[in-house]
């Protein structure tokens, strides 16, 4: 099984708790046979890397420099998300199963891949932009919820990692609750829980 | 290539929604593109009770969810509107099985859709620039205005060729994103001077009395009342023009300067000699410029100058400014009249030359309208475009995206 992971923080470039996260699930796939690739940012450190945990790292960084906020920054980053992962795609002859989008900065490029190769896309949930901006409904807090919301309708499957906040997309977005599905970080099934996940929404299977 | 040659043009606007020049172009490169033989595809921003996908004189139109919740600024709502534009195009050229063979985007609005779709289905990308940031605003003096013109500058370093409609535009572009000569192509802009011809052939002396008595010339602007237009050289060029010819100044357009315009033509006392009839029908402008005596382009800054070439095409002589756009379509004393940028008293001398002369306004309309169809129309414009296709196509067979 192949898979790519687009997520806008990885390490060296540590924002928040994601990037310690996706590097964690990252490590812990291709320790279960799966190939994995990160899509990731980074102000200069592009290109492919095989890291020595065998995680294929693709940094990208911004062909637009000059930005008026973090919306603008993600909508013209999300060109280069799309460049890299096409060719990911191209390169492995097509044979990649599904991209796995944490959070909503490049949901846009998963939900391109996916109209345009048939790529399933699970959008995996870390936080909603309800709660980072305590409800606020500015034109730029709508935005972002307009592409939480592309998320949730074209994704196959929704990752959370609480009830809680699988209950919240739920009340927030309307996403029937079957659709969603707990993935814990710290728990005993976190990895079984994922794989299976990603076996339901790739079809592929764990090469050993 | 056994099927036809098949482009998908990206757009945010085609008619029935019509900000700018750009939909008009895109409208009739289309048509005239499809008329030659290549397959065009439109892909453009929704409009109240135009349908969603139709085939409009051999072009299949596509018409996407523009983005409609409110957005902070206008670039902003273009990023977001690109999203939606990328998807629908992607699921499209899916639809299509790949049978796309280029992608033409149009100005920096259409962007990101434009460099993703490349990207996603390598297949190359050309832009035709129309304007930039940096001309529209004489300089980038804001982070917004910077975002915009580096927006500009992705978007040709991306394409693989860069389309310009004068040789004014291809230095300027060449300029403002450091692009090498050899990627730009210098193909005009075209009119239809059959449609605009047309309103010539009936009788307009009662229309004409709507805007002059008899005995006045009538000198016509058309274009947006804003500063780079040069409405206000016009109007200060009035008086010169008044000592020496009785004619009427009808001014067609809205902008900013309209009010302030007008004003100073009441404290000159000229009220009585100039109209301001604001935005008028496709009709009426065409009417209104077959009536014209002369029609008049003072533009300071003019990356083309459409609305000259719409003149000679409805036979009214022309006198504009010597600058951009306008310095090449226009050549001096064959098929218009050739003034010093933003002097009035050059304009005055300009006007009354072809209002006093009739044999020679007589010879400049109809050089001019000779080399409007010659020059810029529409079948010999969608050739050249076709060249230019097929000779990306070309470079693109050689290149490894080819086997992919």
């Amino acid at each position: 099984m192949q898979v790519i992971i687009l997520s806008w923080e990885y390490p060296p470039r540590v924002v928040g708790k994601l990037a310690d996260y996706v590097r964690e699930l990252a490590v812990r796939l291709v320790k279960n046979k799966i190939r994995v690739y990160v899509v990731t940012y980074h102000d200069f450190l592009t290109g492919l890397h095989e890291e020595p945990e065998g995680v294929r790292t693709c940094r990208i960084t911004n062909p637009v420099k000059t930005h008026i906020g973090v919306l603008t920054w993600v909508l013209t980053l999300n060109q280069e998300a799309e460049r890299v992962t096409a060719n990911i795609y191209y390169d492995a002859d097509k044979q990649i199963n599904l991209i796995d989008a944490h959070d909503w900065h490049f949901i846009p490029a998963a939900v391109t891949l996916k109209k345009a190769f048939n790529l399933p896309f699970i959008y995996s949930i870390d936080s909603l932009e309800d709660h980072r901006s305590h409800g606020a409904n500015s034109p730029f807090n709508m935005s972002i919820k307009s592409i939480e919301w592309l998320g949730m309708y074209e994704a196959k499957k929704i990752l959370v990692k609480s009830e809680w906040m699988r209950d919240e997309a739920h009340r927030i977005y309307k996403v029937p609750i079957q659709k969603i599905k707990v993935v814990k970080p710290k728990s005993q099934t976190w990895m079984k829980d994922v794989l299976e996940a990603y076996m339901k929404t790739g079809g592929g299977s764990v090469s050993r | 290539m056994s099927r036809r040659l098949s482009v998908m043009m990206l757009t945010w606007e085609f008619p029935p929604r019509i900000v700018g020049g750009i939909s008009p172009h895109v409208y009739h490169l289309s048509k005239s593109l499809a008329k030659n033989g290549v397959k065009v595809y439109v892909v453009t921003c929704d409009f109240p009770g135009a349908p969603g996908h139709e085939i409009l004189d051999g072009v299949e139109v596509f018409r996407i969810d523009s983005y409609k919740n409110p957005s902070s600024n206008f670039a902003t709502w273009v990023y977001l509107m690109n999203i939606n534009m990328q998807n629908e195009a992607a699921a499209l050229v899916n639809r299509l099985n790949g049978e796309v063979d280029i992608f033409h985007a149009h100005d920096w609005l259409v962007a990101n859709a434009g460099v993703g779709l490349k990207h996603v289905f390598r297949k190359p990308l050309l832009v035709t620039v129309h304007s930039t940031e940096v001309g529209r605003r004489n300089g980038i003096h804001s982070d917004y205005q910077r975002m915009i013109h580096e927006t500009e500058s992705w978007l040709t370093y991306e394409a693989w060729k860069v389309i310009c409609c004068s040789d004014y535009m291809v230095s300027h572009v060449k300029w403002a994103f450091g692009l090498p000569e050899d990627k730009i192509r210098m193909i005009p802009n075209g009119v239809n001077a059959e449609e605009i011809g047309k309103a010539k052939k009936t009788d307009l002396s009662r229309f004409r009395r709507k805007f002059a008595s008899p005995e006045e010339k009538i000198v016509l602007f058309v274009g947006r009342l804003v500063y780079e237009k040069g409405p206000h050289v016009l109007i200060n060029a009035i008086p010169k023009v008044l000592q020496k010819v009785n004619a009427k100044f009808v001014i067609v357009g809205n902008g900013y300067m309209k009010e302030p315009l007008s004003s100073i033509a009441r404290s000159k006392g000229l009220a009585h000699k100039v109209m301001f009839t604001g935005f008028v029908d496709d009709e009426t402008l065409r009417s209104l410029q077959a009536c014209a005596d002369v029609s008049v382009v003072p533009s300071l800054y003019e990356p083309f100058g459409i609305v000259a070439i719409e003149a000679m095409a409805a036979r009214s002589p022309v006198v504009v400014s010597d600058i951009g756009g306008l310095s090449e379509i226009v050549e001096h004393d064959k098929t218009g009249v050739k003034v010093y940028v933003n002097n009035p008293d050059s304009l005055a001398w300009g006007i009354v030359e072809v209002l006093l002369n009739e044999g020679y306004a007589n010879r400049i309309k109809d050089n001019a309208y000779k080399r409007v169809q010659e020059k810029y129309n529409w079948d010999k414009i969608a050739q050249q475009t076709r060249d230019v296709y097929a000779s990306v196509l070309d470079s693109y067979a050689k290149s490894f995206w080819a086997e992919t």
